[in-house]
């Protein structure tokens, strides 16, 4: 399959179904086998439209409504509604800190993404190259994928610990550092802490996508780059970076969405803290709703947080559109 | 693809993937360390970097099974995630068959709300997810846990597969509904063997987030009879001192059904990422 192929969909934007140039259409094509092939259509999506209607479009809704009405946990349970208002948008939006929250939320992602961006692309041509090894290799630099990301908390909480943490031993040993650094304690390296253990767990993402697109690359376009005498870093650039450019683009709007609202590194590390050096729009919402029990506020934070994440999308999603026409 | 290079330029490329392999599974070694040396050689400022050959045990792992649930975490884990991968794999197979296949206004706008529900932030999700589980009276339930996840992985799943039945050529059903199948029966006796990879990669990955969840397990179990592994794990941290020894323990079994799956499915998943990727 060409990577280069535009996505089908977006080639035919709203195409009315009657007229659209259905693939699946049956040689006869009388009304009554027109009816059985839209209820077959609407039969088959009906199972992915009950679990996304009922426990994302619902749940959207009662949030839009509680960022409308709510205040506290107790108004949830209470069935008389409160008024509408944008009181909780108010306090959201006039609440010192929630620009520092959005900085550090685009800082997290930014700084996870880019540099598991690039360890996940300089593995996946390390691997596409024989060598002996390889396949043992291989599994091994992508499982931390199949890590629960608890796991991986606690691993780089260990490590990273003031007092008795193995990366301080070894900063130590190798001269780095004199004195041992209070990681996730400090608000100058909280964040970075924090990035370290979320690179580690999405890099193999990138490796696994990417090295599938190298996978597609005929050697002999590398072997005949080399006979003109193409250089490693004109290798990369001519042949190597347009086979995983589009690919590269949609693992990086993916992962940068998933990244932007992490909640599974950071709560278990910091909780936010110190200081709310590592308080992003995710752990934010969920300190209001589950520390403060502030629900209306939590939910206006959390529809608030997807028209930023929205806003983002829109921004990459050009570039995206662009790599794939 | 491989292309022949010379023979110390592939040595030199094996001491490049093992230096690189080193540090990358540097934090594994470490909690294997952690897990197999008493904790007092460790809580040291200088800790040993290879185990002590007259300090090794595996106390930490004999205790964790003896004193803690577990063996109960883990079925519970087994459970949700079952259930979870078995779900989203029959819901985006059959969803990803529709959106690939048929180009109506419901599939269109299905396919828009899908690319959309990967924007809602777990955390948000979470509070009305809450409430309506709380009203079914479905909170402490692991169902409401599985329902959840495969709610969060079917987004992605469903486009993954329809990039895999997108590679199914149309002829080949019709020619099964021309021989007298159904709709319906070239979709289960022809299509869905040919999606044998895609269906393979959409089940580990909805295993591996599942396994992998701690915001959906922990907020709707506070029961700790329906703990999940992950949810113990956390347990353990936050607490005046941390069993370290014990916990890596506990983080080590987690992680081998997920390395079993991952080392049985992974020549599936490279595939079953480039159609997903590149078509979704």
């Amino acid at each position: 399959m060409s990577i280069h192929q535009p996505k089908a969909r977006e080639r035919h934007p709203a195409a009315p179904s009657s007229a659209s140039p259905d693939p699946a259409r049956p040689p006869a094509g009388l009304v009554r086998e027109h009816r059985r092939r839209s209820l077959f259509a609407y039969l088959t999506l009906s199972p992915t439209l009950a679990v996304v209607g009922l426990l994302m479009a619902y749940p959207l809704y009662v949030a839009i409504d509680l960022s409308l009405r709510g205040g506290q946990i107790a108004d949830l349970l209470n069935l008389e509604r409160n008024p509408l208002t944008l009181d909780n948008y108010r306090d959201v939006l006039t609440a010192p800190g929630l620009l520092s929250d959005v900085l550090r939320s685009v800082v997290y992602t930014v700084g996870v993404v880019v540099p598991a961006f690039a360890l996940g692309l300089g593995l996946a041509i390390l691997l596409n190259k024989a060598f002996p090894g390889r396949r043992i290799i291989r599994p091994l630099v992508l499982l931390p994928w199949a890590v629960p990301g608890v796991v991986v908390s606690a691993a780089f909480s260990w490590m990273l610990d003031a007092s008795y943490g193995v990366v301080n031993h070894l900063l130590r040993t190798v001269g780095l550092i004199e004195d041992n650094v209070a990681w996730l304690a400090d608000p100058d390296t909280a964040l970075i802490a924090v990035i370290l253990p979320t690179v580690w767990k999405y890099y193999p993402f990138f490796t696994l996508v990417l090295l599938a697109q190298l996978q597609s690359v005929p050697g002999e376009l590398y072997e005949a780059a080399r006979m003109d005498g193409a250089s490693p870093l004109q290798q990369f650039l001519h042949v190597t970076w347009p086979a995983v450019r589009a690919a590269s683009s949609l693992a990086i709007v993916i992962t940068g969405i998933g990244v932007f609202r992490e909640f599974d590194f950071i709560y278990p590390l910091t909780g936010g803290g110190p200081n709310e050096a590592t308080q992003t729009l995710a752990i934010r919402i969920y300190n209001e709703a589950f520390q403060y029990f502030e629900m209306g506020t939590a939910a206006a934070l959390g529809i608030v947080t997807m028209a930023i994440c929205g806003l983002l999308l829109k921004f990459a999603g050009r570039s995206v559109r662009r790599e794939f026409s | 693809m491989s292309t022949t290079l010379s023979r110390p330029r592939r040595w030199s490329l094996l001491a490049l993937a093992i230096a690189v392999t080193s540090v990358l599974m540097f934090p594994v070694y470490w909690m294997i360390m952690t897990s197999i040396v008493p904790s007092e050689r460790l809580l040291v400022t200088e800790p040993p970097l290879i185990p002590p050959s007259d300090a090794t045990s595996i106390s930490a792992y004999t205790s964790a099974l003896r004193d803690l649930p577990v063996l109960d975490w883990l079925w519970n884990s087994t459970l949700t995630t079952v259930g979870a991968a078995v779900l989203s794999t029959v819901v985006s197979t059959l969803g990803g068959y529709s959106l690939s296949r048929f180009r109506t206004r419901g599939q269109q706008a299905m396919g828009f709300t899908l690319l959309f529900s990967r924007m809602l932030p777990g955390t948000l999700l979470i509070i009305p997810v809450f409430v309506l589980f709380a009203t079914f009276g479905m909170v402490n339930n692991l169902w409401s846990v599985t329902l959840v996840n495969t709610a969060a992985t079917v987004p992605f799943t469903t486009w993954l597969m329809k990039g895999f039945v997108d590679a199914v050529p149309v002829e080949i059903e019709q020619a099964a509904m021309i021989d007298g199948c159904g709709r319906a029966g070239a979709l289960w006796r022809v299509i869905v063997p040919l999606l044998k990879p895609g269906i393979a990669a959409t089940f580990t990955y909805a295993s591996i987030l599942t396994w992998g969840d701690f915001l959906f397990a922990r907020t709707l179990m506070g029961n700790p009879d329906g703990w999940t592994v992950t949810v113990g794990i956390a347990s353990f941290i936050g607490e005046f001192s941390v069993d370290w020894s014990g916990l890596m323990a506990v983080g080590l079994i987690s992680m081998v059904p997920m390395i079993l799956l991952f080392l049985l499915l992974e020549p599936f998943l490279a595939k079953g990422m480039t159609t997903g990727s590149v078509k979704g």
